[in-house]
């Protein structure tokens, strides 16, 4: 019976399990009386991924049917400090998964968006989660939270996406927020203006944001950085989500 | 054809041509394709979910109106020997025929309910199945199975009225048969209100809210006690409420036109005109719902609206041409036209209230981003101001309708009657535009639970918005039409009581009537609370239910395990019908407590308090829920941050709040302020014999 590897980041862990990605997305959003619910974002790694810091082995022999017959959910073999220790090429697909246990896969890409000079809101989602706002480009953001060797504050490893800020990109302190279901609204204005005016290139919006997105808020996709790697998921288009997957549509109201 | 009662033979052939054509688009629509065995099986859990609720509200009306048929029976058969008191004797000849009015009242509107909410429940499966394939096509079945109501309604209406006309030869009988409708539209109308909130509140507060599943989603426990509400509320309790207003308009005309003290000949005239202008508006009603069609990439909101303003302009020249060619009174045309153009520009002024693209719904939806609280504040003010044009309106056609009238030498308040019936003679048209609503609200729930192409959800959506606007524009028509109904049902209570050899004198300067205002202005917001109270009450007990089965069975959210649907429908219909009680007493038992205690000059002036709290709190409650609902679907399509923002979920508080209003209480204010008008007509003539003071 295939055992599968997950990354989850909402909490950052490593799991086994035997169901596959659509059944564990909604086993771990709805599907046990026992859990807490909430949204499900996880990446599918490579099951003969193995590295010192991981008992992989060990999780994947306590990874058995139950005595019933029914599958073993999860076997956590690791929370806590998973990211840094990941080596990035393992990840195959991302998945994101509703409230409610819909579960959308995303695939890699290499095409990453090219910088556009505008202002940038950040969600980070991996060790750290608050909402950051920035004049860089997600390139450049990676480059200066995880890369900069001058900085005091650097992260091993981050996973983060960028959200949409419509009109508020190019004219913050004017421009409609349509669509943008962000809290606090006259306090982000002001955080833009500032990294747009001022010297600080990203200013933190949110110290302690709570990671839940609204899918239909996600701008482009999702990075997840190291020292060494970068892989980009990008996000499909709201047409194309409708199209070929509408009761996730539907699921994350987009 | 100067001969009145012929008109009658006229009228009946017309209402049977009516419940005829009903009947044809019933087993047209039965004919078309009911779809997948997945939308099948959806739809037999709404439809048995429906059936199971009207039996119950069924057997327990049946019993309720043999219980009152009883007591009319006993109460008139006992009569005073001369005017003004004295010695009584027994008839029971007329106990019986006004017992059997009341029961033949009941019935038809129960029957007209139950062909509605019948045709729909095999409807909403068939626009689903058909939406797969075209608009045009979804819209015709849906809209042809809306005019099964309206037609069979309006039908069942003038047979019913005609033969109890033809049978005793006194409007006093119809205005038993009038009762019994009332009695039972008020019933459904409440009771399915209560049903519809509860399950719509807890299907929305733990579906959507808590557990974050999207609407009509199959694994929601209460989804299909919400799509039965639907049914049982806006079809079935609609359609009980629209034939009781159009009985109750008519009735009171008869009543007016029989104690206008004319020749025998004349009098036969006044009481069958009523008759004539139904009978005229069926026929107007059958072409403008002929003509209503949707062409492939064609809006179906501008179509329903079109085929509304067509049947009045037909009816006005059907009634143009009655009047040029027969001797009745001129006066008549323009009291009928004035009432038509009022609940045509009142229906349309309603729906500036709740119309998305107009300010108070921008201004509500705006403020929204500082919380529920502004929300509320904004949208009852709304409501508050959306009174205005109404009660501008019902007061510019009731001194209009007045004056035409006599200025034509007819008696002024029987023009004020008179324009009622013009407003109500469309209602064939009206309520085919109205019952369309729930029937395509259901095909979207079907099309969504038996997981369809996302095309047809998108259709339906398109049809669904029509439907909202239709049931705004029917909402002001119903509470106007109602308001100059209870004017012209208060004239008739005066002149029944002086009929009976008592002189009434309704004076703000005697203490019995300032009492029996008050006692009247009290009673609609007291029945509001109640019927709120019982929807806050039971949607507790079903939120509890809810949570119960999420908790219980994680099944249920995983999509491998069948949620237990019967146990929210049976709460949903359980807490529905115990709920009423109360509100029933309030309706009939308080008029006659007001009545027998403080005399027949303190219950007109209850009746005068009753009716214009009634008429300002319907207005209100109905436009302010339409206004806090289109706030939230305003904001949902991205404005102020879209779904999810602060603003969303103060607006959402909002549509919470304002579901009881619009879809419970106000909507069953018109028919409680008709009712007791019919109870204490009705009564009249034995309060004023019988009465401890006053």
């Amino acid at each position: 019976m295939a055992i599968y590897l997950y990354l989850s980041l909402l909490p950052e862990a490593l799991i086994a399990s035997m169901l596959c990605p659509e059944e564990f997305g909604t086993y771990y959003a709805v599907g046990s009386a026992k859990k807490s619910r909430g949204q499900a974002m996880f990446f599918e790694v490579d099951p003969d991924f193995r590295d010192p810091y991981f008992r992989v082995e060990e999780a994947y022999a306590r990874c058995i049917p139950h005595e019933d017959g029914s599958l073993k959910a999860s076997v956590y073999v690791s929370v806590y400090r998973v990211l840094e220790h990941m080596d990035f090429d393992v990840l195959k697909h991302l998945y994101l998964t509703t409230m409610d246990g819909r579960t959308l896969e995303l695939s890699p890409s290499n095409q990453i968006p090219n910088e556009v000079e505008q202002l940038h809101l950040y969600q980070e989602i991996v060790p750290v989660s608050p909402l950051v706002v920035s004049r860089l480009g997600p390139l450049a953001f990676i480059d200066t939270i995880v890369r900069n060797p001058v900085s005091l504050v650097t992260l091993p490893a981050i996973v983060f996406t960028e959200l949409q800020l419509g009109e508020l990109a190019d004219d913050p302190e004017m421009g409609l927020m349509e669509n943008l279901p962000y809290s606090n609204r006259d306090h982000l204005r002001q955080c833009l203006s500032d990294v747009k005016t001022k010297y600080a290139a990203t200013k933190m919006v949110d110290r302690v944001h709570s990671p839940n997105i609204y899918y239909r808020t996600i701008k482009n996709g999702f990075f997840v950085g190291n020292q060494k790697q970068l892989r980009y998921f990008p996000m499909p288009s709201q047409e194309e989500i409708r199209t070929n997957n509408y009761r996730w549509f539907r699921s994350a109201n987009m | 054809m100067n001969n009145y009662m012929n008109w009658i033979y006229l009228a009946i052939v017309a209402g049977v041509i009516s419940l005829g054509v009903a009947l044809y688009l019933y087993f047209w629509v039965i004919k078309q394709d009911p779809g997948t065995e997945r939308a099948k099986e959806v739809a037999s859990w709404i439809k048995e979910g429906s059936n199971a609720y009207l039996v119950k509200l069924y057997r327990a009306l049946g019993i309720l109106a043999v219980l009152i048929g009883a007591i009319i029976a006993i109460v008139f058969s006992i009569q005073p020997e001369t005017a003004g008191g004295g010695a009584v004797t027994l008839h029971f000849k007329d106990g019986l025929i006004m017992s059997l009015a009341f029961i033949a009242g009941a019935i038809s509107s129960a029957i007209s309910g139950y062909l509605g909410m019948r045709v729909a429940v095999e409807a909403n499966v068939r626009t689903a199945t058909a939406a797969n394939f075209s608009l045009s096509r979804a819209f015709k079945l849906s809209f042809n199975a809306g005019a099964v109501l309206g037609l069979a309604m309006v039908g069942m209406a003038v047979i019913g009225m005609s033969l109890i006309l033809l049978w005793t030869g006194t409007a006093e009988a119809v205005l038993g048969f009038s009762f019994g409708a009332s009695m039972l539209a008020l019933l459904a109308k409440a009771g399915g209100g209560i049903y519809t909130k509860t399950a719509d509140i807890a299907a929305d507060l733990v579906g959507k809210v808590e557990v974050g599943i999207p609407e009509d989603d199959p694994r929601n426990p209460a989804v299909v006690a919400d799509n039965v509400g639907d049914n049982v509320g806006d079809v079935a309790g609609m359609g009980a409420d629209i034939f009781d207003s159009y009985v109750a308009s008519a009735v009171a005309v008869m009543l007016l036109g029989a104690s206008m003290g004319l020749s025998q000949a004349e009098h036969i005239k006044y009481t069958v005109v009523p008759l004539i202008l139904c009978m005229l508006g069926i026929i107007a009603s059958l072409i403008g719902v002929s003509l209503v069609r949707v062409k492939e990439g064609q809006k179906p909101g501008p179509a329903l609206n079109r085929g509304t303003v067509v049947t009045c302009i037909i009816f006005a020249i059907f009634l143009l041409f009655f009047v040029r060619f027969t001797d009745v009174n001129p006066g008549i045309f323009w009291a009928a036209v004035t009432g038509l153009v009022t609940g045509v520009i009142i229906g349309f002024t309603s729906d500036y209230f709740t119309n998305d693209t107009r300010k108070p719904v921008r201004e509500t939806a705006r403020v929204s981003t500082s919380g529920s609280a502004i929300n509320i504040i904004t949208g009852f003010s709304y409501g508050l101001i959306s009174i205005v044009p109404s009660v501008i309106g019902i007061a510019a056609a009731t001194l209009i309708s007045y004056y035409v009238a006599e200025s034509f030498g007819l008696s002024g308040i029987y023009g004020i009657g008179i324009s009622a019936v013009g407003m109500l003679s469309i209602s064939g048209m009206i309520v085919s535009a109205d019952a369309y609503g729930p029937i395509v609200d259901n095909a979207r729930g079907i099309a969504e639970m038996a997981g369809m192409d996302h095309e047809v959800i998108v259709r339906a959506d398109e049809l669904d918005s029509a439907g909202n606007t239709a049931k705004a524009i029917t909402k002001g028509f119903s509470i106007s039409a109602a308001a100059l109904t209870v004017i012209a049902l208060f004239a008739a209570y005066a002149e029944v009581v002086q009929a009976a050899g008592v002189s009434i004198s309704i004076s703000l300067r005697e203490p019995i009537v300032v009492a029996g205002v008050f006692l009247g202005a009290m009673t609609p917001p007291l029945f509001s609370a109640l019927l709120m109270l019982s929807v806050t009450h039971n949607a507790f007990d079903m939120i509890e239910e809810v949570r119960r089965q999420f908790r219980e069975e994680p099944g249920i959210l995983a999509g491998t395990h069948k949620p237990d649907y019967e146990r929210c429908v049976s709460l949903a219909a359980e807490g529905a019908l115990s709920s009423l009680i109360l509100p029933a007493f309030l309706a009939v038992g308080l008029p006659l407590v007001v009545g027998f205690l403080l005399g027949p000059n303190a219950l007109g002036g209850f009746l005068g308090g009753a009716i214009f709290t009634g008429v300002i709190f319907a207005l209100l409650m109905s436009n302010a829920g339409g206004l806090w609902d289109n706030a939230k679907k305003f904001i949902e399509t991205g404005k102020f941050g879209g779904p999810g923002s602060d603003a969303h979920k103060a607006a959402v508080v909002g549509d919470t709040v304002g579901d009881p209003f619009k879809d419970t209480a106000g909507p069953s204010l018109n028919t409680l302020i008709t009712v007791m008008s019919l109870v204490a007509s009705l009564f009249a003539p034995i309060i004023a014999v019988f009465h401890l003071f006053g």
